[in-house]
């Protein structure tokens, strides 16, 4: 091992700038998402879906559907196995409905036309359930109960450590406030779409998917398959955000109807569909109590988080570590409630609740922080866990673990140089005339990378050239590239020699997916070991021909060469075609060699805004995004997840709630003009300025670390601590609206003590 | 309680509901409306089948003559009938821009035109604009500033410059916003996408 790292001293291909290697595919339209794929014979479904919150569907006829000339096959919940969805508590589909948009029947025809009209023949009958929205109101005795054992998922999730009410006796001063993350749209540009063929017994599926392998377990499930019987395949997926890191119905009722009809099913959502019906972001409602001491410390901090769920979850919901990973806190409590309600589906979006952890706990720090009269970020400063800290490797908080390689401290230290925080007016508000107020406020995040099984499979075929597959997918994170850029440093092959294999089930090697900061950190081990051991293999067949030791070997742009002998070297596309035989190396890699629970990946936002105090309108006119990068592999693919991920953590601060009728449960808002995620218009992207801090990893591929999901998080908490400053209104529910500025310049009196709503 | 969902779908008339019921009808006032389609090239109701109409179309080159659907969107004319599938539909209701083809010089959303609306129309997509062996000046651009993450909005993001660079040359980084602002990306690359036009622009006049 200490050899291979002095062989990587210097690097060759990574760290460096460049295309994704799929770029060409990528703008000349060539690339195949899964709704560009058309299979022979090919019918195309639609789902019937509930107009209830809550009913249970009494009774059913599909005949005059089935009778429609075009209709291949329609199946309805009495066909959907009775098994839940991998992951979830949901059947493919069921006689009890539980939020507007879920399906219970389905479609397949020779066209999609075929396909709505027979939907549209189908009768149904419901019996309406009295439904409930809300999480808190889900819990209280008498509420509308959504499953047998009740509304709340399992236990509450609780860390505590010490005694939160010894630390705030102790406390100098103990502040408590609501915070509310409502549910938020957080679907991606591709729709989810799935396509099944059956032959024989076995199942090809090409689909929307962040992880195939996640879809494969569910596939093999549904239908009781070996794992060599079903085939998942997601080569280019557009976009993901957390929505499709879990099987989803869709996949099944594709499955089901292609079954059921003896052809290939497309199954392609809508817009209003996949908004409905996709696993969106969970609304949080947090109630946080913070003590603190003169010497500002963070004495104790008491957490109760409501987590809506909606009727179902992809994966459970809840908050981030910051409370256990980012800051020092003498006394801790934190309760989790993930309930069920009957709004859409939910589950993790960049982050499982570390956005929204984030904009309750970064407040409140600077809350209190604002009352003492202290500067926020040497509050942070003051109490940011640093490396050689404890940290807890488990989910109870007991520190048994111990902090290395996090950078938040540069993370602080280079945002707050670059946006000028020293410029920042102690006072809220004071000093300012005319209608336009400016402020500066920041927040800091955290997370870590790398969980799961990982693994990838590395061939060099006889000319030299290389094949790379992995079963984790490209969702827009370039993951085709920089996986490719570390094997291409391992072996010493340019990039333009490899081809990559994305998201196939059947060509790779198991792995967990493409979520939660992973791909880099997990697949990216599994390459470099790939990588590794094709190399040995390349340098003992080449050794006999170049007269030499296996040791003494390197390979540099495809040249096999006997190092300190200029004389001696063969390319390897000659000593493949020598061995006649293709080299294949495989890398695996478990969760725990990837340190995540004591490694982490910090970030810290700076924001300048100015808000209009007579229109309430906020405009942002820097913002400084300074992450954690590990070692970056490609640099421009580094900054472009993190623009990214910032103005999309940003566009939560504008729009992008998913609002719902409190009389008849309906989405109000299903479709790109109400929800109103941002154009180029609505926010000006010149704004945004990166700093990528260097700070190697111990675990991941030549110290890389995964980042995806941290640029998501700090956009709510800065930008309300920002507006704070600016005008010394404090709002304490995304979105920020105009009118919501100008309620709380009209009230300018100390904050209320709870949330709206 | 029964029929609940037929009475749903039915009551509240969406815009494609419209679309597809007045399709017939719509074509025809369009095209008699639609500047330089000569009377000979209006879309007529064929004897046989009244909901079937002939559409001329001109594709990134070539003559197309299809016998389509009174209610095939030009999107699904271009995906389904021609192959093309290039072009993306993100939403289907002229709301993001992943369907942004070039049609007489303009750049439109595909999902929300009739074929039959357009017929005799002169229409470019992604695959019109340069080949993988040969790219575009923008395609070029977009490759060197990284203007995409996941490229499913893409080849309508790269439409829609290519629309606004041929009427305006030399943009201004407020122009270039302006008028790409009917593109959506959620992979919010739009820093990128603004520095792949501005050098597109830079690429076309060199």
């Amino acid at each position: 091992m200490a050899q291979q790292q002095n062989q990587n001293a210097t690097l060759n291909v990574v760290g460096t700038r460049g295309p994704n290697i799929d770029a060409i595919a990528r703008v000349t339209g060539t690339a195949k998402y899964t709704g560009d794929i058309e299979l022979p014979g090919m019918l195309h479904a639609r789902v019937l879906r509930s107009p209830h919150p809550h009913a249970r569907i009494v009774g059913i006829d599909t005949s005059k559907a089935e009778a429609l000339p075009g209709v291949k096959a329609v199946i309805t919940y009495k066909d959907a196995p009775k098994l839940p969805i991998w992951g979830s508590r949901q059947f493919v589909m069921n006689d009890r409905v539980r939020f507007v948009g879920e399906g219970f029947a389905a479609v397949a025809a020779t066209d999609l036309e075929t396909a709505d009209r027979a939907l549209r023949l189908i009768q149904v009958q419901f019996e309406q359930l009295p439904f409930v929205m809300d999480p808190e109101e889900a819990l209280k005795p008498g509420a509308p109960q959504l499953f047998p054992d009740g509304n709340l998922e399992g236990q509450a999730r609780a860390v505590t450590r010490g005694s939160v009410e010894q630390g705030f006796k102790e406390s100098d001063r103990v502040i408590e406030r609501v915070y509310r993350c409502p549910t938020m749209w957080s679907g991606s540009m591709e729709p989810h779409a799935a396509i099944a063929l059956w032959e024989g017994a076995k199942l090809t599926m090409w689909c929307s998917a962040q992880s195939p392998n996640r879809v494969h377990m569910n596939m093999t499930q549904q239908f009781d398959l070996s794992d060599a019987n079903c085939r998942i395949i997601s080569s280019y997926v557009g976009g993901g955000f957390g929505t499709k890191s879990a099987p989803h119905v869709d996949e099944t009722i594709a499955a089901l109807l292609a079954k059921k009809a003896g052809r290939p099913v497309k199954l392609q959502y809508t817009r209003e569909e996949e908004i409905l019906d996709s696993n969106t972001r969970f609304e949080v409602k947090m109630y946080m109590r913070v003590g603190v001491m003169k010497d500002m410390s963070i004495r104790a901090l008491d957490v109760r988080a409501y987590i809506n769920q909606g009727a179902y979850h992809s994966r459970l919901g809840g908050l981030g570590n910051h409370a256990t990973h980012l800051y020092n806190i003498t006394h801790l409590r934190t309760q989790q409630f993930r309930v069920h309600t009957n709004i859409a589906n939910t589950g993790p979006t960049r982050g499982v609740g570390d956005p929204q952890e984030c904009f309750g706990l970064d407040s409140v720090l600077d809350e209190i922080a604002n009352e003492m009269g202290w500067d926020p970020m040497a509050f942070r400063l003051k109490n940011i866990k640093r490396n050689g800290d404890p940290v807890p490797r488990g989910q109870t908080g007991v520190e048994d673990g111990v902090l290395i390689n996090q950078g938040a401290e540069l993370c602080i230290n280079q945002g707050a140089a670059r946006l000028g925080w020293n410029r920042r007016n102690p006072t809220p508000g004071a000093g300012q005339s005319g209608p336009k107020a400016r402020g500066i406020g920041m927040a800091v995040t955290e997370r870590g990378g790398g969980a799961g099984l990982a693994g990838a499979e590395v061939k060099i075929n006889l000319d030299g050239s290389v094949v790379m597959s992995f079963a984790s997918t490209d969702i827009g994170t370039g993951s085709r590239t920089t996986l490719s850029m570390i094997a291409s440093e391992v072996l010493g092959v340019p990039l333009s020699k490899f081809l990559t294999v994305a998201g196939d089930t059947e060509a790779a090697p198991y792995d967990g997916g493409s979520q939660g900061n992973r791909t880099l950190q997990s697949t990216g081990r599994a390459v470099e070991q790939a990588a590794r051991d094709c190399l040995q293999q390349v340098f003992a067949a080449a050794a006999p021909l170049l007269k030499a030791m296996p040791a003494e070997l390197e390979m540099r742009d495809s040249v096999v060469r006997v190092r300190g002998d200029a004389q001696r070297m063969m390319a390897l596309s000659e000593v493949m075609s020598r061995r006649g035989r293709s080299i294949v190396g495989d890398g695996n890699v478990a969760g725990a060699q990837t340190g995540m629970n004591v490694e982490r990946t910090p970030g810290a936002h700076f924001v300048e805004v100015e808000v209009d105090r007579e229109t309430g309108k906020v405009r942002i006119l820097k913002y400084v995004s300074a992450h954690d990068v590990g070692q970056p592999i490609n640099l421009t693919i580094v900054e472009n997840q993190l623009e990214g991920g910032t103005i999309q953590g940003l566009a939560l601060t504008q729009a992008e709630e998913m609002r719902f009728d409190p009389r008849d449960g309906k989405c109000l808002n299903a479709n790109f003009l109400d929800l109103k995620p941002p154009t180029m218009m609505d926010f000006d992207p010149r704004v945004i300025d990166i700093i990528a801090v260097d700070n190697k990893s111990a675990f991941g591929p030549f110290g890389a670390k995964g980042l995806g999901e941290n640029p998501n998080h700090p956009g709510m908490a800065a930008v309300a601590n920002a507006i704070y400053n600016a005008t010394g209104v404090r709002l304490r529910e995304v979105p920020f609206t105009r009118a919501d500025v100008l309620q709380g310049l009209g009230q300018q009196r100390p904050a209320a003590q709870t949330a709206r709503g | 309680m029964a029929d609940d969902d037929r009475e749903q779908s039915e009551g509240a008339v969406s815009r494609r509901a419209f679309l597809k019921g007045g399709a017939a009808a719509t074509g025809a006032l369009s095209a008699t409306l639609m500047p330089g389609v000569a009377e000979a090239q209006l879309p007529l109701a064929k004897d046989a089948d009244p909901r079937l109409t002939t559409v001329d179309l001109r594709v990134n080159g070539v003559a197309y003559r299809k016998e389509v659907p009174n209610s095939r969107t030009l999107v699904e004319f271009i995906r389904e009938d021609l192959k093309l599938t290039g072009t993306k539909v993100g939403c289907d209701r002229a709301m993001c821009g992943a369907c942004t083809v070039i049609l007489n010089g303009r750049n439109v959303y595909a999902c929300s035109m009739l074929a039959v609306e357009v017929s005799g129309g002169d229409v470019t997509t992604i695959e019109g604009l340069g080949t993988t062996d040969a790219l575009h000046p923008i395609q070029q651009a977009f490759i060197e500033k990284s203007g995409f993450q996941c490229g499913f909005c893409t080849s309508g993001q790269i439409m829609s410059t290519k629309a606004l660079l041929d009427k305006m040359p030399r943009p201004t980084e407020d122009d270039a916003r302006l008028l790409m602002s009917g593109n959506l990306c959620r992979c919010s690359a739009y820093k990128r996408i603004l520095e792949s036009v501005m050098t597109a622009s830079r690429l076309l006049q060199a």
